[in-house]
């Protein structure tokens, strides 16, 4: 009889799952879990990659099927068949991979799926517009989703979320694309739409988010839940402890100790004035050997760009271009190969549309940084060269799979990553340029990623680490370089840098 | 040891993902293979003659020509292009070979000069592609188009342009080892060269890294654009050796030959196999798989005496059956689609 009143009682909870198992060829992704989302609640979701959390999630708003246990919404048993039938019933998700039609504008993309029957542009613009307004968000429904930063598509995402009265809205990583301006404004409208009654899941590798915002805490381990609680009991340590089922407090983004910071060696590369149409202008720095170079800037400041037209990828303006000077003799690369052969390989960002040859093995991946860097001389391919370089090179980045026949796609996303850094390795290069090489990477790979970098600059070579999150450049770098609009406007020692000092240059 | 949580995951690893790198998936190239040797027992028992030599031997002469092609095609899909001038390089290249002959010019000569023709087309081909970046299947049906239109206008006088006799064209074509006609060695010899290219060789091995990912294989150093150049150089090529081929078994080349369904035939038994037309997929196997199963289905056709329109029919829902089991059998779930996370 208590049971009964206190579930009335309670306002019971918009989600409830029991016992939910998806499995994929008889694998469990997520086995057994029991998950309850209360009304008006921001849940967070956390968990190491492969931990199982946007497969939970998807299940929730129908875009997997459990292969066993029962959902339900409201208090009656669901199952939602498709995306768009739990959209109907209330459940928005919002995608990691944004899932905005690019070549449609902003307007058409809010009403995508809701058309009415005859469908004209300028009505649905203008009250695309009326309703953008009323989110605050400064979108022009005109514009085409192409066209915009990925703080902007985020926003379109959310306002179609909210725009469809969803009463829960998912959010897997909303915040990896964002800068930390951006971020407030985020956390200010995900506090605005709890206030409206709206039941919010956010899935996050970033532990501080989750502590900063959300009212309970849930994390997964290898598709378990191993933790679930209010956020009031929870700190750093105790989530990475669940999460990765170990402590690691201390090894991951320590403050460095400043006798360890290593000393500028050799002047390897020189570059002045260079500039690439809007995105870097009139950039100018140096890079030394046997360090660690890290350059902080928001996305769009064009740090990205800078270095990619270092490693031959873009090319600089013809004109005005500026000079780059690689052991203080001028070079100018049309195609990365020349960067390359010079001993320059840049890590790509975005590992899966630039980094791996997703229908090959680990072998095979690895094996293309050796043919194509010009240190296979011979015409003639041999297996045994392939799997040998695979064996070695596997050992040396504790790459993670069953055989080196693995294909890579079917690898957690730090293998993965590890993959793509052996495979620019292989190529034995002088100077080796990150951008965010921990970029959708989990704890633990994190911090081997870490010391293979270390590895690098203690054997000698340059070393540029790009990234947007402050404690790993405040962590791995000898010397901080930060950019904003297009070119370095400040350098730090790591003795004297603080996450402060280096946000107000970037900002500013 | 400062990463023992490395073993735990390593553990994780094999529990998690271990079993599926290991089991060989029934993909399309092992269904088309199961479904050309039930067609072949079936022929074989149903069908008088099917199973003589004599019958196994014409067979693979008759599909000879299409998989010389198909070898061709095969190199410039798994590098992630189409090549749609084909078969109109094949005719139109030969015939221009013959009436030079006829026209009295040395063989040596006219063989180098439509030879350097030849390279020509594939590299405008392959330079339109990979430098101009017009997508390969307008540059190719248009260079494919003017080939033909220009050679049928402006250097033959008739459809079909005969063997001068006498000629080594003629010649070859009579060569018999064992009673095995010539195109069958020519097309082995040629399948095995391609197979030796792609898989043994460095520029062999660059046709896959760019199929896969033309970004990652530019940024890695591998040099895209040469080599795309190079397939559609080697494709015409090919396509010359088809043509020499066809001349010689029929001791002239019909041109109208460029208006017929063999395009299609090649992309088909290219795309049966298994070659994946998104690129990165495949090899000489899949061409030989895709070759037999047309080849054995044709001849079966032709000595049942069914119609040329219901073959074509045949094919096509063959096909489909192909594309649409591999669809059902080898599904792209969330785990093979996305990258990390699930």
């Amino acid at each position: 009889m208590d049971a009964a009143a206190r579930d009335a009682a309670a306002a019971q909870p918009v989600i409830r799952l029991e016992q939910i198992t998806k499995a994929y060829r008889g694998v469990p992704a997520v086995k057994n879990v029991d998950f309850e989302l209360r009304r008006g609640e921001i849940h967070a979701l956390l968990g190491e990659n492969g931990a199982g959390k946007s497969t939970l999630t998807k299940i929730i708003a129908g875009a997997v099927e459990a292969t066993s246990g029962t959902m339900m919404h409201n208090g009656r048993t669901v199952a939602y068949a498709s995306p768009s039938e739990a959209l109907d019933a209330g459940i928005a998700m919002v995608f990691q991979e944004t899932s905005l039609v690019p070549s449609m504008t902003v307007a058409q993309n809010l009403y995508l799926g809701s058309e009415k029957f005859l469908n004209r542009l300028r009505g649905i613009t203008i009250s695309a517009q009326q309703f953008l307004q009323s989110l605050n968000f400064p979108v022009d429904p005109t514009a085409l989703v192409e066209t915009l930063g990925a703080a902007k598509r985020q926003m379109v995402e959310i306002a179609r979320a909210v725009h469809h009265n969803a009463e829960v809205i998912i959010f897997d990583e909303p915040t990896a694309t964002l800068t930390p301006e951006e971020k407030r404004h985020f956390f200010a409208l995900i506090r605005r739409l709890k206030a409206a009654g709206v039941s919010i899941v956010f899935i996050s590798h970033a532990l501080e988010e989750a502590l900063l915002i959300a009212d309970r805490i849930t994390v997964l381990r290898d598709g378990e839940l191993v933790s679930t609680g209010e956020t009031a009991g929870y700190n750093r340590e105790k989530i990475i402890a669940a999460m990765v089922g170990r402590t690691l407090s201390g090894e991951l983004y320590r403050q460095r100790n400043p006798g360890d910071i290593r000393p500028a060696g050799r002047r390897v590369l020189s570059v002045q004035d260079i500039s690439m149409g809007k995105m870097v202008r009139n950039n100018s720095f140096s890079v030394f050997e046997g360090q660690i170079t890290g350059v902080f800037g928001l996305i769009g400041s064009g740090r990205t760009e800078t270095f990619k037209v270092i490693a031959g990828i873009h090319k600089r303006d013809f004109l005005r271009g500026g000079t780059i000077e690689l052991d203080d003799k001028p070079v100018r690369y049309v195609v990365p190969r020349e960067a390359v052969k010079d001993g320059i390989v840049y890590v790509t960002e975005d590992r899966k549309t630039e980094g791996i040859f997703e229908t090959m093995g680990i072998a095979e991946n690895l094996f293309s940084g050796l043919l194509a860097g010009g240190h296979e001389k011979s015409a003639i391919v041999s297996m045994k060269e392939m799997h040998a370089l695979a064996r070695e090179w596997t050992g040396t980045l504790a790459i993670r799979a069953i055989n080196d026949n693995a294909r890579v796609v079917e690898l957690s996303g730090g293998n993965q990553q590890k993959v793509v850094i052996g495979k620019g390795l292989v190529e034995r290069p002088r100077i080796v340029i990150f951008d965010e090489p921990t970029r959708g990477v989990d704890v633990g790979a994190i911090v081997e990623i870490h010391q293979i970098i270390n590895r690098l600059a203690d054997e000698g070579l340059a070393v540029v680490v790009i990234s947007s999150y402050l404690p790993e450049i405040l962590n791995l770098s000898d010397r901080i370089l930060v950019c904003r609009q297009g070119r370095i406007v400040e350098e730090f020692s790591p003795s004297e840098a603080t996450e402060e000092k280096i946000m107000y240059a970037a900002v500013h | 040891m400062p990463i023992s949580p490395a073993h735990i995951r390593i553990d994780r690893f094999l529990v998690s993902k271990g079993n599926s790198s290991y089991r060989q998936a029934l993909n399309q190239e092992t269904i088309v293979l199961a479904v050309t040797a039930l067609i072949f027992l079936a022929a074989a028992v149903g069908l008088p003659g099917f199973i003589a030599p004599e019958n196994l031997v014409a067979i693979v002469r008759s599909v000879s020509v299409l998989g010389i092609l198909a070898l061709g095609m095969g190199i410039v899909i798994i590098g992630r292009g189409i090549d749609l001038s084909a078969v109109a390089i094949m005719a139109m290249s030969v015939a221009w070979y013959l009436q030079l002959l006829n026209d009295g010019m040395s063989d040596g000569l006219a063989f180098a000069y439509v030879l350097a023709l030849v390279l020509a087309i594939g590299a405008v081909n392959g330079f339109l592609a990979a430098y101009a970046e017009v997508p390969a299947i307008f540059v190719t049906l248009a260079s494919g188009s003017f080939v033909f239109g220009f050679v049928r206008s402006q250097v033959i006088s008739q459809d079909a342009v005969p063997v001068p006799p006498g000629n080594w064209v003629e010649v070859f074509g009579g060569f018999r080892l064992l009673d095995i006609p010539v195109e069958v060695f020519v097309f082995a010899v040629l399948a095995l060269l391609t197979a030796f290219f792609l898989r043994f060789t460095k520029w062999g091995r660059y046709v896959y890294y760019a199929g896969d990912n033309p970004v990652a294989a530019r940024n890695i150093g591998i040099p895209v654009r040469p080599m795309m150049v190079l397939r559609y150089v080697l494709s015409a090529v090919i396509a010359f050796v088809a043509g020499l081929l066809t001349a010689a078994s029929l001791h002239s080349i019909n041109t109208r030959v460029v208006n017929s369904t063999l395009l299609y035939d090649i992309i088909l038994v290219a795309v049966i196999g298994g070659i994946g037309l998104s690129g990165g997929k495949g090899g000489v196997r899949n061409v030989l798989v895709g070759a037999a199963l047309i080849g054995i289905m044709l001849n079966a056709m032709t000595i049942i005496d069914i119609p040329l329109i219901y073959q074509n029919l045949i094919k096509s829902t063959i096909l489909l059956f192909a594309v649409i089991a591999d669809g059902v059998l080898n599904p792209r779930d969330e785990q093979t689609a996305q990258q990390g996370d699930i």
